[in-house]
């Protein structure tokens, strides 16, 4: 199954203009600064809003056209949206009692997958944030949709409480088979969730394709914030714990040996090779290392470039700082 | 206690009004939805629907007489086709009391439907429910409290309604004399005033409970919604 989209529309001075694919096996991130279109285009997806020209399709089955309750496509807001009227077993069940017979999970299954189990009976009304937002999920879930949009859904969370939801999307998404498109502009949170990527700038698509190479192109790193310039690893590569489909490893965080280290703090040291010394605007230098486990990249001074006499072709040794794991 | 003069005055009031209310809910509820809407025309649709407050209601009364009389155009018809006349009847007090309460059950549900969440709809919608549906489901029992409280307001005011009552439906007793038009008539009489200040303070009373048990009920059921 796959989703794909091609759509155009002009809202004030905004253009956005964006083809778009989403495979069915996949968690596809939307990455982009905020007022890139990311919730524009998932509101077009969802038929909730119109575009100018579209050509939405599953499969070969055409979208476009189709009113929203047609689509069976799942959103998941920012603000969870639960009906205040109903209990949460209620929520739930409005969407399973609208769900095709042959793909709805159980209502009780649902529940305890999302640890809400015990508050199957409450009002919805007097829940916590974080009860609000897995209460969503389930609904979502129960609606047993073809493929599930969220924007960014964890936009309230912080820290622990961040990273455990981000581990309930991708337990959500092994466990049902669901397809999803998130919504993030946090590059740490799309490391964690894509195993696809699509990257918005000014309502264009500027980088698209598997996480690993999409997120390598000059266009998505231009993207990022100056600190956030990185490269995503996986977490086994790294002898890391982390949970999440990869690491993103800031080139801030990741010191240059020209000669094999020895006692070191660093957990990780990659051996490999420069690939590229590329000066940057605040007169860092940014170095491109192949290692045996992808490239990396390191920002240093251009005193330390020079010292280490870093060039292409040179051996270097990348050491990843642990608090990046 | 009450003398049986009273209670035939109280029984047709509270049948007007009654059944003006449950007539008119549906039609109010579907123009208030509209009205919560944005389409063209809304600001000539929201005038017409509020004329019986503007205009007096001896002239809605006389409109009414000129439309449903024995020789009006919705007259002839139903007196033809159903052998059904209004004017001077039961039924007619109910179609004059309708007509001028249905504004204020428009305005008070039109703002329930108003306040009600549209980022609900939303959600409802992606989880595959149709127009419809979300209307039933979600649009409807939000609006609940608004709807409860406009109806009681209605009651209360369509027990009171005098003046498109008298001129479409008459004043007669046992069929169309309703508290107020009671009241008219005994003020009419020499010594009438101890029985009208009887009857004005039923009038009262019935008003006064009618608003503060509207007031109560839309409470307790926003409370449940809001949490």
């Amino acid at each position: 199954m796959t989703l794909s989209a091609d759509m155009q529309l002009q809202l004030g001075s905004f253009r956005l203009a964006a083809k778009i694919t989403a495979p069915g096996n996949a968690i596809t991130v939307l990455f982009g600064p905020s007022g890139s279109g990311k919730s524009t285009l998932l509101s077009i997806l969802a038929g909730l809003r119109p575009a100018d020209d579209d050509d939405i399709r599953l499969n070969d089955h055409r979208l476009s056209g189709l009113p929203p309750h047609q689509r069976g496509l799942g959103l998941v807001f920012q603000d969870a949206r639960l009906f205040p009227h109903l209990t949460v077993r209620q929520n739930i069940a409005y969407a399973w009692s609208r769900a095709p017979r042959e793909k709805r999970p159980g209502i009780e299954a649902v529940a305890k997958f999302f640890d809400i189990d015990k508050q199957l009976d409450r009002p919805v009304t007097n829940l916590s944030g974080g009860e609000k937002s897995r209460v969503a999920l389930a609904r979502a879930v129960a609606a047993a949709p073809d493929f599930l949009l969220l924007d960014e859904p964890f936009a309230a969370l912080d820290g622990a409480r961040r990273r455990a939801f981000i581990q309930v999307l991708m337990d959500m998404h092994r466990n049902y088979h669901l397809p999803m498109i998130v919504v993030t502009h946090n590059i740490d949170d799309a490391a964690a969730l894509a195993s696809h990527l699509v990257a918005l700038k000014e309502g264009k698509v500027v980088a698209q394709g598997t996480f690993t190479d999409a997120s390598r192109a000059p266009q998505f790193q231009a993207l990022l914030d100056s600190a956030d310039v990185g490269t995503a690893m996986p977490p086994s590569s790294l002898r890391s714990s982390h949970g999440g489909q990869s690491l993103w490893i800031r080139a801030d965080q990741v010191l240059l040996a020209a000669e094999e280290p020895r006692a070191v703090s660093a957990r990780n040291v990659l051996a490999g090779e420069v690939r590229a010394v590329t000066a940057q605007d605040d007169g860092s230098r940014l170095v491109e290392l192949e290692t045996e486990r992808g490239p990396v990249l390191s920002r240093i001074t251009p005193e330390a470039a020079r010292d280490l006499g870093l060039e292409r072709g040179k051996k270097a040794w990348a050491l990843v700082k642990a608090h990046a794991l | 206690m009450l003398s049986a003069v009273e209670i035939q005055v109280l029984s047709t009031s509270f049948s007007v009004a009654f059944w003006a209310v449950f007539l008119s809910l549906p039609p109010a509820i579907a123009m208030a939805f509209l009205l919560s809407r944005h389409f063209s025309g809304k600001l000539a649709l929201d005038g017409l629907v509020h004329l019986p407050v503007i205009l007096p209601p001896v002239l809605t009364g006389f409109l009414l007489l000129l439309l449903f009389g024995r020789r009006g155009p919705i007259g002839v018809f139903l007196e033809q086709a159903f052998g059904v006349h209004l004017a001077f009847t039961r039924q007619g007090a109910i179609l004059a009391t309708a007509v001028m309460t249905f504004p204020l059950l428009v305005r008070a549900i039109r703002i329930a439907f108003e306040a009600a969440d549209a980022r609900l709809f939303a959600a409802a919608a992606v989880l595959r429910a149709s127009p419809a549906d979300r209307f039933l489901t979600i649009a409807l029992p939000l609006a609940a409290p608004g709807i409860l409280a406009g109806a009681v307001t209605a009651f209360a005011a369509g027990m009171g309604e005098f003046g498109a009552v008298i001129t479409f439906a008459a004043n007669i007793p046992g069929r169309t004399q309703t508290l107020p038009l009671a009241i008219y008539s005994v003020m009419q009489q020499p010594g009438g005033e101890a029985q009208a200040l009887r009857l004005a303070l039923m009038s009262f009373i019935l008003a006064m409970a009618g608003l503060v048990g509207a007031e109560l009920l839309q409470r307790r059921m926003l409370r449940r919604l809001r949490g």
